[in-house]
């Protein structure tokens, strides 16, 4: 910024009076909200607002003039003016009384001006966003919900199979209500899937960790497992070991090309609490067991 | 956004708020004066602020400059859209 006292074109040795006038006449011409076609009065407004703020505090000036502070000791924050809202349509202080005499015509122009204002007054409602937390299960099978409206009344809103975490559903014409033939804009809710304990979504596959007991893993043998859609039979091959990873096809999310992906199954073996004496026993004499060893490999 | 918070904003005090209100000087767009003010709410508060403060205006003065520069906006809107929408005028 220039010189203070270039900016309010006073003299060094100006009143007070002669500053706060200065500064009035100059706010007057180049305020941004008194001029809202003139981008350049922004920047000027503030170069004399800044001015102002240092020379018509009479501490600041006198530092100032001490050369103890620069001019930009006084730089004001970015502020939004009113003009850079107020040529936007549709809210309370809009006003047509300045043309709507022009609109009375049988011209061009005046058909024009009553063209737009039918517009303005035929617009569609704003389109209304929200947040609709559902239960991963659903989002894998697809679900109906209702939503409660925080403004009051509810929206039934059909889930699709397979959808993911922070999708958008749009629902045509449950926004907010139009102008007169506008019509009303659509509701945007977006889905929030709360996390399942038992499963994690990988694309289209599923994964899930099942516990099974030492018997089952040595022996082999049918559980029951768990997926998005209800309980399955699943075998469980003779020698699992934990972290063994088992395919049931098809139990997956639904895909967009067709067909489901799978759900993949990962083993861990889970031994008796309180421990059995008889199983220690066993372990205890059991030379084979002694002799193996699951790192050797690494 | 809520009444204190616009007063915070706007470096109102609860009074000049209730003038201000009372003038029609604003007009928060909700029904409810507790939770309906907005960011053109707190921008036109800062111009009246100005009006008053730096460059000493009174307040019929700001009566008649707000009503101006809200006609002035209303022109400028409709400018705007004449120039969006300009397509009729091509053709004549």
């Amino acid at each position: 910024m220039a010189n203070p006292y270039d900016v309010l074109g006073v003299a060094k040795s100006a009143s007070d009076g002669e500053i706060r006038s200065a500064y009035r006449k100059l706010a007057k011409t180049f305020h941004p909200d008194l001029n809202p076609g003139d981008k350049g009065a922004e920047d000027r407004f503030k170069d004399v607002a800044s001015a102002y703020d240092l020379l018509g505090d009479a501490d600041k000036r006198k530092r100032f003039d001490a050369g103890e502070i620069d001019e930009t000791g006084a730089e004001r924050p970015q502020q939004r003016y009113y003009r850079d809202y107020a040529s936007e349509a549709g809210h309370a202080y809009a006003s047509d009384s300045g043309f709507a005499d022009y609109m009375d015509g049988d011209d061009a122009f005046a058909e024009l001006l009553r063209r737009s204002q039918q517009a303005r007054a035929n617009r569609r409602g704003p389109d209304i966003r929200y947040t609709l937390p559902i239960p991963f299960v659903d989002s894998i099978t697809g679900a109906s919900t209702r939503l409660t409206l925080p403004e009051g009344g509810t929206l039934d809103v059909t889930i699709p199979p397979g959808l993911v975490d922070g999708q958008v559903l749009r629902l045509r014409g449950k926004g907010a209500p139009g102008t007169g033939t506008g019509g009303p804009g659509d509701a945007l809710i977006e889905v929030e899937v709360r996390p399942d304990p038992r499963f994690e979504r990988d694309g289209d596959d599923i994964s899930i960790e099942l516990p099974i007991s030492l018997t089952e893993a040595v022996l082999g043998g049918k559980v029951r497992v768990p997926t998005p859609t209800g309980e399955v039979t699943m075998t469980v091959p003779k020698g699992a070991s934990t972290g063994t990873r088992l395919r049931l096809k098809g139990k997956g999310a639904p895909r967009r090309e067709g067909g489901h992906g799978d759900e993949y199954v990962t083993l861990k073996v889970v031994l008796p609490h309180p421990p059995d004496p008889a199983l220690e026993a066993f372990v205890e004499g059991w030379e084979a067991g002694k002799s193996f060893n699951p790192r050797e490999d690494r | 956004m809520k009444r204190e918070e616009f007063l915070t904003r706007s470096g109102l005090e609860v009074r000049t708020l209730e003038i201000w209100l009372e003038q029609r000087w604003l007009l928060p767009a909700a029904e409810d004066v507790e939770t309906g003010f907005s960011e053109i709410d707190v921008a036109r508060a800062h111009f009246i602020r100005d009006l008053q403060g730096g460059l000493g205006v009174n307040d019929p003065g700001i009566d008649v400059i707000l009503h101006l520069v809200d006609q002035l906006h209303g022109l400028r809107r409709a400018f705007a859209e004449l120039k969006q929408g300009q397509g009729p005028l091509d053709g004549e």
